[in-house]
């Protein structure tokens, strides 16, 4: 039976978790399912911060030596590629903002107090 | 001659009138059109009436960079509806170039002698700082390593374009990559594009050094650039 590791840093980050969770409740006004999804993240998350065992265990079972790691790899992973997603995002929208501003000035372009016909 | 001259333009006023009074006084024999584009100025830009002078004035709702104004203004000097032209020239809008410059180095491509006529400051009487020097130093290696192109002066705003280079130059760097793009252009397009360098003399002020890219520029330039090589669009075609 595993036994509940119930450190300070444990219950700073599930304090953290609670609060973040309530917080988007609350303000963020997000839709149903997004709320549900949330919500099983965090609470595997509470699981692993009350019992690290958990994680260790499965760590051990794939041949990487700390639980820590088993979590922080493939988040890190996930985080990389969301940062390039992200980012290629928002190079799309400029380049379509762009092109949206570019079209406007075009469209309005006139000529300026001429004195020669172009 | 036949110009066009694309001018981006953001919050200037008295410099870009003074401009556009040296460009009539230089140009009477020649038609010529400026395309100012305003890239989203605080204060519209209305440039006061210079006689002798086709001015077509563009704006950006919001502020986009120099080179998605460049790339505006081509676009804008491409159609039709503004007459046809023999050179297209891209000048700055406060004061740093010379309209007799820009004037030669459009003759250069008018004539057909090159197709692209760019302009070296270190060639003529610039008052380039220290610090410039340096940061073009800089870039002129790293576009003869990218690119393949031995030039004497790499960004320089003042370039001129003839027919069968100004439409393979479309630009999609909005911000200040757009002249290592230019370059890249240059050296990438269908049929040898003749190039030639002339000496320019570019005027700094220390109104102008303060407006314009400081050092730290560059490290933005190489993230602009290291971006679109990442995100490079396999479908891309000239406009």
């Amino acid at each position: 039976m595993m036994q509940p590791e119930l450190t300070p840093a444990a219950f700073l980050l599930l304090a953290f978790l609670a609060a973040l969770f309530a917080y988007d409740v609350t303000r963020r006004r997000r839709s149903g399912r997004l709320v549900w999804l949330q919500l099983v993240v965090f609470l595997v998350g509470g699981v692993l911060i009350v019992l690290p065992e958990i994680a260790r265990r499965l760590a051990h079972l794939v041949g990487i030596g700390r639980g820590v790691d088993f979590v922080i790899y493939p988040v890190v992973i996930w985080l990389v590629r969301e940062s390039l997603l992200g980012r290629r995002r928002r190079h799309e929208e400029e380049e379509r903002l762009t092109e949206l501003v570019r079209a406007i000035a075009i469209e309005r372009a006139r000529v300026h107090g001429t004195t020669r016909a172009p | 001659m036949r110009i066009a001259v694309l001018m981006p333009a953001f919050d200037e006023g008295e410099r870009l009138a003074r401009t556009l009074v040296d460009l009539a006084t230089e140009a009477r024999a020649h038609a010529i059109v400026v395309f100012v584009v305003d890239d989203g100025s605080r204060t519209p830009i209305d440039p006061p009436v210079t006689p002798g002078l086709s001015v077509v004035l563009a704006r950006h709702p919001v502020n986009l960079g120099q080179g998605a104004a460049i790339e505006t203004a081509r676009r804008l000097a491409l159609d039709p509806r503004w007459g046809e032209h023999d050179a297209w020239v891209t000048m700055d809008s406060d004061g740093q170039h010379r309209a007799e410059d820009a004037l030669r180095l459009a003759a250069a491509v008018a004539d057909g002698s090159a197709d692209v006529a760019l302009g070296d400051r270190f060639a003529g009487a610039s008052n380039v700082p220290a610090s410039r020097r340096l940061v073009l130093w800089l870039a002129r290696l790293f576009e003869r390593a990218t690119t393949g192109l031995v030039l004497s002066d790499a960004h320089n705003g003042l370039r001129a374009f003839g027919p069968r280079a100004i439409g393979q130059m479309r630009l999609r760097q909005n911000r200040m990559a757009h002249a290592t793009e230019l370059t890249q252009r240059i050296s990438q397009a269908e049929g040898a594009l003749r190039v030639v360098e002339l000496p320019v003399s570019v005027r700094y002020s220390a109104e102008t050094l303060a407006k314009g890219q400081s050092a730290s520029g560059a490290v933005a330039i190489l993230v602009d650039l290291f971006q679109a090589f990442l995100f490079a669009d396999a479908k891309e075609k000239p406009r």
